[in-house]
C-alpha cells in the first residue's frame, strides 16, 4: 500500500496538473479568441480616446510653445492656477447654469410634443417629421438661423417684439440675455433628438397596459401619470444622462453666436479649452481644463447612476 | 452586430485610405506641375471685397507669365489662419506663402518655421525703401526684414453725414477728440432718439490704435523692440482714458453696443442705427458703396489734453515658408515682387482702402481718378503720413498679443454693460500682466 500511494498521489497529480495546463491552454486560447474579437475595438479606442487621453494627461502638466510641443514641465501649477482663475471658474459656473437651463426644458418639452406625436391620428406622421426634424440640422447651420434671429438691426425676434411697443433686446450682447439666447437656440437643436427618442420609447410600451386601464375607467392623465412616465423612466434616464453630458460639451453654438461674450458671461469649459489652446496657444492650461472637464463629467455621470437608477423602473 | 463590425471595419479602412490618399494627391500636385508651371500655395485671410480684389490680381498675375501658378486659398480669419498653420508648420502641407496679421509677427518668427524675407532681399538686391515708410519700420527688426508687407491699414472713424446735418452738426467737420465725439453722440441721439451717436467694437486691436494715439505703450520695453517685455506698457491715465470715454456714452444712452461682432456694426450703421463707429480703412470701399447716405471718413480721435501721435500699421504680410524645394520659394519671392508693383498697389488700394504699400502708387491714374470721385479714401493716407515716428506708433511685438487681445475685449464688454471702470480696469491690467508673465514663462525664460 505504502508503495501504491505516492504513486497513485503523484499520477493523480500529474493528471491534475495535465488537465489544469489543458484548461489553461484553452482558457488562454479563448482569451486571445476573445482579444481577436475585441483587437478592431481596441485598436480604434486606442488611437482615437486612449492615446488622446494620455497625451492630454501628459500635456497638462507641461507649458508649451505655439505649436503645442513641451517647454517647461511645471507639475500641478497648471491645476493650482485653474482653481484661481475667475475666468475659468466662471466658465465653470456658466456651464452649470447652461445645463440647468438646457437639460429641463429641452426634456419636458420633447415629452409634451412626444405625448402629442404618439396619438394615432390621419397624417401624424408629417407632424412627428416636423417635430424630429432638427435632429437633421447641424449646429453650425443652426447657430447661423438663429444668429440671424437675434441680429440686433434686422432680427425678426426684435422686429416682433418692437412690433408689440416692446424695445428690442440685445440678445447676444446684453449679459442678462446672452447666455438665455445660447440656452433657446441648443434647447430648439437638442428638441428633435430628444422627441424621436421619447417618442420610441412611448411606442414601445405594451399596449395592454393602456387597456387594462381603460377598462378601469381611468382618465387620460391617469393613465399618463400611472402608466407612461413609469414606463418611460428607463428611456428618460438615458435621455437625460446623454442631454447632460451633450450641453456639458457645447461649442459650436458659443462660437458662432457670441464667441464666449459679453465679458466671457457664455464662455462655457469647452469653448474656454478651445480659446486657451488655439487663440492663446497654452496647450497646457488649456489640457488640465480638459482634464477637469472629463472628472466633472465622469463624476456627474456616477451620481446619476447612483440616483436615478434606483427609480428607474425596466420592465 | 457583425454586420455593424463588418460596416464600421470598412468605414474605418475607407477613412484611412480615404486619408492617405488625401496626402498623396496634393504631395503628387506640388510635383506634377513642376515641369510645365511652378505651383505657389498661397494662403490668405481675405474676405469680402478684399477677397474679390485679390483673387482678380492673382488671376491677373498668373496670366502675366507662364512659370509660376499662384493658387490663392482663403483660411479663415487670420486667428483662423495661424491656428491652422501651427498645425501643419514644417510638415508637407504647409503653405509655400502664408498671409499673416501684424501681430503673429513674433509668434511666426518664434515659430523656426519661415525664411526671413531678407535673404531674398540681398540676393536679388531689391530696393525695399520704394516702400512707404510707416510700414517697413513695422516690418523690419534690427534693420531685418522677416516678411513682406501687404495689406496695411489703420482704423478710421466713420460716420454719417446725412445724420450729422440733420442733429445740426458740422458734417465736414468730423469730431476729433473724445470730448466732441461725446458731445456730437449726444446730439444724434437727441435730434433723433432711434439713432445711437457711436459704436465702438470690442477688438483689441482698436485699443492698441487708441493707446498709440496718445501716444502709450501697449508693452514695456519699448513696445518689445529692444528687448522682452515683461509688463504692460501704457499708464493707469492713459488705459482709462478710453475706459471712461466708452462708459460716459453708455451712461448717456448714447453708446450702440454691438460686443465683438463688427459685421452687426457695420449693418447698424448702414442701416442707420448708429451714425459713427471706428473700423479698419479696409472696409472704406465696402461701406461707402453700401451706404444709402453721404460717409464720412475721419482720423482716430484722441483725448482733447493729449496731442495726435497718429496710428499703429495694421494690417497683415506675408510670410515665406520653409523647407519648400528653393524653386518654389523663388516663385512665391517673384509674386510678392510683383504685389508691391505700383499698378497692382493702384488697384488694392481703391478696390479695399488698404493703403498702397508702395507710394508711387498713388500717382497712378486709377488711384487719382478714385480719390476725385471719393475723397475718402485718401483720409487714411493722410492719416498715415501725419503720424509721428515713435516706438508707440511703431507698434508692439510679442508672442501673447493675441491673447491679449481677447482680455481686452472681455474688458471692453464688461464697461459697456455698465459695470465699474476701476475695478474694470484693474482685473484687465492684472490679467494682462499675468499673460505677459505666462508666456515667458513657457518660453523658458
Amino acid at each position: 500500500m505504502s508503495m501504491i500511494a505516492p504513486t497513485i498521489g503523484t499520477n493523480e497529480e500529474a493528471y491534475l496538473s495535465q488537465v489544469e495546463r489543458v484548461k489553461r491552454k484553452s482558457r488562454l486560447k479563448s482569451f486571445f479568441k476573445g482579444m481577436l474579437f475585441l483587437l478592431p475595438s481596441i485598436i480604434l479606442f486606442s488611437v482615437f480616446v486612449f492615446y488622446p487621453m494620455f497625451q492630454t494627461i501628459y500635456l497638462s502638466f507641461f507649458l508649451t510653445n505655439a505649436q503645442g510641443a513641451t517647454t517647461v514641465f511645471v507639475g500641478w501649477e497648471n491645476y493650482k492656477a485653474l482653481f484661481v482663475d475667475p475666468i475659468f471658474l466662471k466658465s465653470v459656473k456658466n456651464t452649470f447654469l447652461f445645463v440647468f437651463l438646457t437639460v429641463p426644458p429641452t426634456v419636458i418639452i420633447s415629452f409634451a410634443l412626444a405625448v402629442i406625436a404618439n396619438e394615432k391620428l390621419k397624417g401624424i406622421g408629417f407632424f412627428r417629421t416636423i417635430f424630429s426634424s432638427t435632429m437633421g440640422v447641424s449646429v453650425a447651420a443652426a447657430s447661423v438661423f438663429w444668429l440671424y434671429l437675434f441680429h440686433p438691426t434686422m432680427g425678426l425676434l426684435n422686429k416682433i417684439l418692437e412690433a408689440f411697443g416692446a424695445g428690442g433686446i440685445e440678445w447676444l450682447t446684453d449679459p442678462k440675455w446672452a447666455l438665455l439666447a445660447v440656452s433657446m437656440t441648443t434647447i430648439w437643436m437638442n428638441i428633435g433628438f430628444t422627441f424621436l427618442i421619447l417618442l420610441g420609447g412611448m411606442q414601445s410600451i405594451d399596449s395592454s397596459l393602456y387597456e387594462s386601464a381603460d377598462i378601469e375607467g381611468s382618465g387620460y392623465f391617469y393613465k399618463l401619470r400611472r402608466i407612461t412616465i413609469p414606463m418611460l423612466s428607463p428611456t428618460f434616464f438615458f435621455v437625460i444622462t446623454v442631454s447632460i453630458i451633450h450641453s456639458f460639451q457645447t461649442f459650436g453654438q458659443i462660437d458662432i453666436l457670441t464667441k464666449g461674450g459679453p465679458a466671457n458671461e457664455t464662455n462655457l469649459i469647452v469653448y474656454s479649452i478651445y480659446r486657451e489652446a488655439f487663440v492663446n496657444y497654452q496647450f497646457g492650461s488649456a489640457s488640465a481644463q480638459a482634464v477637469v472637464l472629463f472628472i466633472l463629467i465622469l463624476l456627474m455621470t456616477a451620481l446619476q447612476f447612483k440616483l436615478g437608477e434606483r427609480k428607474v423602473h425596466y420592465q | 452586430m457583425k454586420k455593424m463590425m463588418l460596416l464600421v471595419t470598412i468605414g474605418i479602412l475607407l477613412l484611412l485610405s480615404a486619408c492617405s490618399s488625401g496626402s498623396n494627391t496634393s504631395q503628387a500636385s506640388t510635383k506634377d506641375t513642376t515641369g510645365e508651371k511652378q505651383v505657389v500655395t498661397f494662403w490668405h485671410s481675405m474676405s469680402g471685397a478684399g477677397q474679390e480684389t485679390l483673387d482678380s490680381i492673382v488671376d491677373d498675375f498668373n496670366n502675366s507669365q507662364d512659370k509660376i501658378q499662384v493658387k490663392a486659398e482663403f483660411q479663415g480669419t487670420y486667428d483662423e489662419a495661424l491656428t491652422k498653420f501651427n498645425a501643419v508648420a514644417g510638415t508637407d502641407s504647409s503653405p509655400t506663402m502664408m498671409q499673416t496679421f501684424e501681430i503673429g509677427t513674433k509668434s511666426m518668427i518664434n515659430s523656426g518655421n519661415i525664411l526671413p524675407i531678407q535673404q531674398f532681399v540681398d540676393k536679388d538686391q531689391y530696393d525695399m525703401s520704394s516702400l512707404e515708410e510707416n510700414i517697413t519700420k513695422y516690418y523690419s527688426l534690427d534693420g531685418k526684414f522677416y516678411s513682406m508687407p501687404f495689406n496695411s491699414s489703420t482704423p478710421v472713424m466713420y460716420y454719417n453725414k446725412d445724420a450729422f446735418k440733420a442733429a445740426g452738426l458740422n458734417a465736414d467737420q468730423a469730431p476729433a477728440t473724445y470730448e466732441e465725439v461725446e458731445k456730437a453722440a449726444k446730439a444724434i441721439t437727441e435730434s433723433n432718439p432711434k439713432m445711437k451717436g457711436f459704436a465702438l467694437q470690442a477688438y483689441g486691436w482698436l485699443w492698441e490704435q487708441l493707446l498709440a494715439n496718445q501716444g502709450a505703450l501697449l508693452l514695456n520695453k519699448d513696445n518689445g523692440r529692444t528687448g522682452t517685455p515683461t509688463s504692460i506698457g501704457w499708464s493707469e491715465e492713459e488705459g482709462k482714458s478710453i475706459f471712461n470715454w466708452v462708459k460716459n456714452m453708455v451712461d448717456d444712452g448714447t453708446f450702440a453696443n454691438y460686443g465683438t461682432n463688427g459685421d452687426n456694426m457695420v449693418a447698424g450703421f448702414l442701416a442707420g442705427d448708429v451714425s459713427m463707429f471706428l473700423q479698419s480703412s479696409a472696409s472704406a470701399r465696402d461701406i461707402i458703396d453700401n451706404a444709402p447716405f453721404e460717409v464720412g471718413i475721419a482720423f482716430l480721435p484722441h483725448p482733447e489734453n493729449k496731442e495726435r501721435q497718429g496710428v499703429v500699421i495694421g494690417g497683415a504680410s506675408l510670410w515665406m515658408m520653409e523647407g519648400k524645394p528653393e524653386a518654389e520659394s523663388q516663385a512665391a519671392w517673384e509674386f510678392m515682387k510683383y504685389l508691391q508693383k505700383p499698378e497692382v498697389q493702384a488697384k488694392w488700394h481703391v478696390g479695399t482702402g488698404y493703403f498702397a504699400i508702395n507710394p508711387a502708387a498713388y500717382e497712378e491714374k486709377l488711384v487719382k481718378d478714385a480719390w476725385a470721385e471719393k475723397p475718402q479714401l485718401k483720409v487714411t493716407v493722410d492719416q498715415l503720413q501725419s503720424t509721428k515716428p515713435s516706438y508707440a506708433t511703431q507698434g508692439a511685438l510679442m508672442d501673447m498679443l493675441p491673447e491679449g487681445r481677447k482680455i481686452i475685449e472681455s474688458a471692453l464688454e464688461t464697461v459697456y454693460n455698465g459695470e465699474n471702470v476701476d475695478s474694470t480696469y484693474k482685473t484687465t491690467v492684472q490679467q494682462f500682466n499675468d499673460a505677459i508673465q505666462q508666456a515667458n514663462k513657457a518660453r523658458g525664460n
